[in-house]
């Protein structure tokens, strides 16, 4: 049986998506975050959009499409995530 | 000695505690994971529990000089232990513990009155041990799918705990002997493999300027 992904897990896993993928301060499109952070376009716009207004994600203007890069505060963010996310990993819980 | 150690225990129970419950309260702070603040709430209910227990030892040994600690102090300090285990253990989803009949909820407190501060320290160690044999349950299940060797660090800390407060309970049938040692023992060596995966972890100062409130709202639900 799969398990549902909560709100913050989403929000990680798009933000380490969005690290992966940024390459040369190119950034990532939404199709590839889509895939690589297994979630619908109808979602990943409303958390995109609140990511940015946080200051998470920068958007960056392509002459193709709207990409999307991590920024520094996204990126001090992501790392304690992880750090806390493996600190509730050895209690056996989820984060 | 056994006054010695249980110095020793309850020092290191405090000092452990509150290190894992601050650091799980920055965590909350940072992401406002629910699971992060009921780990908060445990871990510091843990290490006060401890803490006045280790008060009382120290009270009586500085001021009273009676040789023990009191009765009602030592029930206080297992309480608030045992509030500590449940929230770890209502981590797992234990909330189907809650007795759902209205008359026990209304009456199963009542007896609480009527025993001595002897039988609540029974009555509270077996809480204890339940809370913490689930959570060392639940924690192995975890290791089982995940294979984290922090689980299994965490596991056997929270066994060795349950264990150390079942030879206590059980040392209360044979006073006098070296049963009570063996409990504290066996509950140093767990809070020390509790630790030991924690202490691996970045423990440093975390700073979220622009983002802490309104980031608790968006994504702490």
């Amino acid at each position: 049986m799969g398990t549902y992904r909560k709100q913050i897990q989403i929000v990680g896993d798009i933000l380490d998506a969005a690290e992966e993928l940024t390459i040369d301060q190119e950034g990532a499109s939404i199709t590839k975050l889509i895939q690589k952070a297994n979630i619908s376009h109808s979602r990943i716009s409303k958390i995109l959009t609140n990511l940015v207004s946080q200051g998470l994600l920068e958007q960056v203007d392509s002459k193709r499409a709207c990409k999307y890069k991590i920024s520094m505060s996204g990126k001090e963010f992501l790392r304690e995530f992880k750090t806390f996310s493996e600190f509730t990993n050895n209690f056996g819980l989820t984060i | 000695m056994e006054f010695l150690l249980e110095n020793i225990l309850n020092l290191i129970g405090f000092i452990i505690g509150i290190i894992i419950g601050a650091f799980a309260y920055v965590g909350y702070k940072n992401t406002g994971s629910p699971v992060l603040f009921r780990l908060t709430i445990a871990f510091f209910a843990i290490g006060i529990g401890f803490g006045i227990i280790w008060g009382g030892y120290m009270i009586d040994d500085l001021i009273l000089q009676e040789g023990k600690i009191h009765r009602g102090l030592q029930a206080l300090g297992l309480g608030t232990q045992t509030i500590g285990y449940f929230f770890i253990a209502f981590s797992h989803t234990i909330k189907s513990f809650f007795p759902k009949s209205r008359y026990f909820r209304s009456v199963g407190i009542l007896p609480l009155f009527a025993l001595s501060a002897m039988n609540i320290e029974h009555i509270i160690r077996s809480f204890s041990f339940i809370l913490l044999v689930y959570g060392a349950i639940e924690t192995f299940v975890s290791f089982l799918e995940g294979k984290q060797k922090g689980a299994l660090a965490v596991g056997t800390g929270l066994a060795l705990l349950a264990f150390g407060e079942f030879i206590a309970w059980y040392s209360l049938v044979f006073p006098e002997s070296i049963l009570y040692s063996i409990s504290i023992l066996l509950k140093i060596s767990g809070l020390i493999s509790l630790f030991l995966p924690i202490s691996r972890l970045p423990l440093r100062k975390i700073k979220f300027d622009d983002l802490e409130d309104e980031e608790d709202e968006e994504f702490g639900k």
